[in-house]
């Protein structure tokens, strides 16, 4: 699933390694969300959505 | 794994895997030693033939720990594909080799041996997963 989220980390000059720490997850597990590879369940969506103070349409795209 | 940042839920993994497989090693070795040189008859033949399993059982168990445990999900999600395809790889093998076994007269893989297999398979089979999300 496409996502805004690796703009939005540039945006607030965080590392994938900020991010990972702010939402509680390995550096690995950013990257794979960043790639697109790697959709995150609705609980881990919804943090990230919180965390960026975004509903979670405007960080992840649906294909569909 | 190893060149990145453990989780916490992978450090308290490894710190049960460790050393239940020094316990395999030691274990084993006693038992061996016992058979050969002072073999035990009636239940306690039984109770040492089934001593080297525990710690393998301990190593299992820690497996499902660690998928219990983890917090984070994508970290559970990669170690769950590895294990399936480690799965799949030991019952492919040995599906196989029983075979050979039964109409080709190849030797006999004695049964202790599949957790060896799915344990060989499931070294490689993490960064396998790993590298399909990179």
């Amino acid at each position: 699933m496409r996502n805004r989220l690796k703009v939005l980390r540039a945006e607030r000059d965080w590392s994938q390694a900020d991010l990972a720490d702010r939402l509680q997850v390995s550096r690995q597990t950013v990257n794979a969300l960043e790639t697109g590879k790697y959709d995150p369940s609705l609980p881990l969506a919804f943090r990230i959505a919180r965390l960026f103070g975004l509903p979670i349409e405007a960080i992840f795209e649906d294909e569909a | 794994m190893a060149c990145q940042k453990m989780t916490r839920a992978a450090k308290r993994y490894l710190a049960r895997l460790l050393p239940a497989m020094t316990l395999y090693v030691l274990v084993l070795a006693g038992a061996d030693w016992l058979f050969h040189h002072h073999p035990p008859s009636g239940w306690l033949r039984y109770a040492l033939a089934v001593a080297p399993a525990i710690p393998v059982i301990g190593a299992i168990a820690a497996m499902g720990l660690y998928l219990v445990e983890e917090a984070d999900e994508f970290q559970r999600t990669v170690m769950t594909q590895a294990m399936l395809l480690a799965v799949g790889f030991t019952l492919a093998t040995t599906t196989v080799w029983g075979f050979l076994e039964t109409y080709a007269g190849v030797a006999h893989l004695p049964g202790y041996l599949v957790f060896g297999i799915f344990a060989a398979a499931l070294g490689p089979a993490g960064p396998l997963v790993r590298w399909r999300y990179r």
